[in-house]
């Protein structure tokens, strides 16, 4: 909470977290976690396919380890996908929030 | 371009300034690592120039001015079917002449040639079974999406002045697309394309005045033969293929003139 003008720390209704970068990382972040995650879940399900050998291996013949590191590799994945989206930029919002009109639902 | 550089994101102090926990500031410099050595950004960058300095940009204005950004932005990616259409139509032709040289338009031979040479296609070519389904799954596509480009300009009211003209060639086109598809559908020659053109015929018959005339013209008699497949053949690819590329030529010419409509 050292500057006042990055909305860093503040926490929205459900507690997350959000930090303002610089374009140009914002950029970088959303550019090379989303290539991470991609990696993570694609690498992550071809392990877990040749461990289980494409979910057709009786349950002794699983190769519990290379299971494993497939389902760590997606979760993996996951996981730098959900924490890139702290991340913003200068002057960028949830888009959900940005509207000046109330919702007409009911 | 200077010899000074200025990326702003080589200079870390902004990263001093924050309360950046050890994980994201970890997370960080990592990516920024990354980016330093597999410059992706700096291409996308590049294209996302070339995004704004070309005519092809959002209508954004429109809605900007009467502060619709918030609705209006989720209509945006149907703004793409046109040119989704026009990358559908450059793969089918592209996977259409190369079928071209292994099919032969012939009724001749106990099983008919052109459907022995779908069967040679599909069963031995290398790639062929590849080849054939990239043919007709992008023509299924183009289809689907020339279709959903029309609901899209209608909706949007694109079609409206000074874009009549447009629309019409629009129209001839997803009609001439539909052809394209009818006569594909005839050329492997086998159960499901013979009853088809049956229908066709009878379907011209069924025309006043004119039918007999039309029949005789599109599918070469009233009972189906070599004649309607070397018709639907030649109409497949050299007779359509023309009429159909100047015609989105032109059209894509109009858009690029005149400009994305702003939704109305």
């Amino acid at each position: 909470m050292v500057s006042s003008e990055s909305r860093e720390s503040e926490a929205d209704d459900r507690g997350s977290r959000e930090i303002v970068v610089p374009m140009r990382v914002y950029k970088t972040v959303t550019v090379f976690s989303t290539l991470l995650a991609m990696v993570g879940a694609i690498l992550g399900f071809a392990l877990l396919d040749s461990a289980t050998n494409r979910a057709t291996a009786e349950l002794s013949e699983v190769n519990v380890a290379l299971a494993v590191a497939g389902l760590a590799s997606i979760l993996l994945g996951a996981g730098v996908y959900a924490f890139a989206t702290r991340f913003r930029a200068e002057g960028m919002g949830n888009a959900k929030d940005g509207d000046d009109e109330g919702s007409h639902n009911g | 371009m200077s010899l000074e550089k200025k990326d702003e994101h080589d200079h870390r102090a902004w990263m001093e300034e924050r309360d950046l926990t050890p994980v994201e500031k970890t997370f960080l410099v990592s990516l920024m690592w990354l980016d330093q050595r597999f410059r992706i950004v700096d291409y996308l960058e590049l294209l996302e120039n070339l995004y704004y300095k070309s005519n092809l940009q959002m209508p954004k204005s429109h809605t900007e001015q009467y502060n619709l950004d918030n609705k209006f932005w989720y209509w945006y990616p149907l703004y793409s079917l046109g040119f989704f259409s026009t990358i559908a139509y450059v793969v089918a032709a592209v996977s259409g002449a190369l079928l071209g040289f292994y099919y032969s338009p012939a009724t001749a031979g106990e099983t008919a040639a052109a459907y022995e040479q779908v069967v040679y296609i599909m069963t031995d070519l290398n790639f062929g079974y590849m080849l054939r389904s990239i043919h007709r799954w992008s023509a299924q596509v183009m289809t689907a999406a020339v279709f959903l480009h029309m609901l899209r300009v209608y909706f949007t009211g694109a079609y409206k002045e000074p874009r009549e003209l447009n629309w019409l060639i629009g129209i001839v086109l997803i009609s001439l697309t539909m052809v394209f598809g009818y006569t594909g559908y005839l050329l492997p020659w086998n159960q499901l394309s013979f009853w088809a053109g049956q229908i066709g015929v009878e379907m011209a018959l069924s025309v006043p005045l004119i039918g007999e005339w039309a029949a005789q013209l599109l599918f070469g008699g009233f009972t189906l033969g070599q004649p309607t497949l070397q018709r639907m053949y030649i109409l497949h690819v050299f007779f359509l293929p023309f009429v159909v590329t100047a015609l989105i030529a032109i059209h894509i010419g109009i858009v690029w003139m005149q400009g994305i409509a702003e939704p109305h």
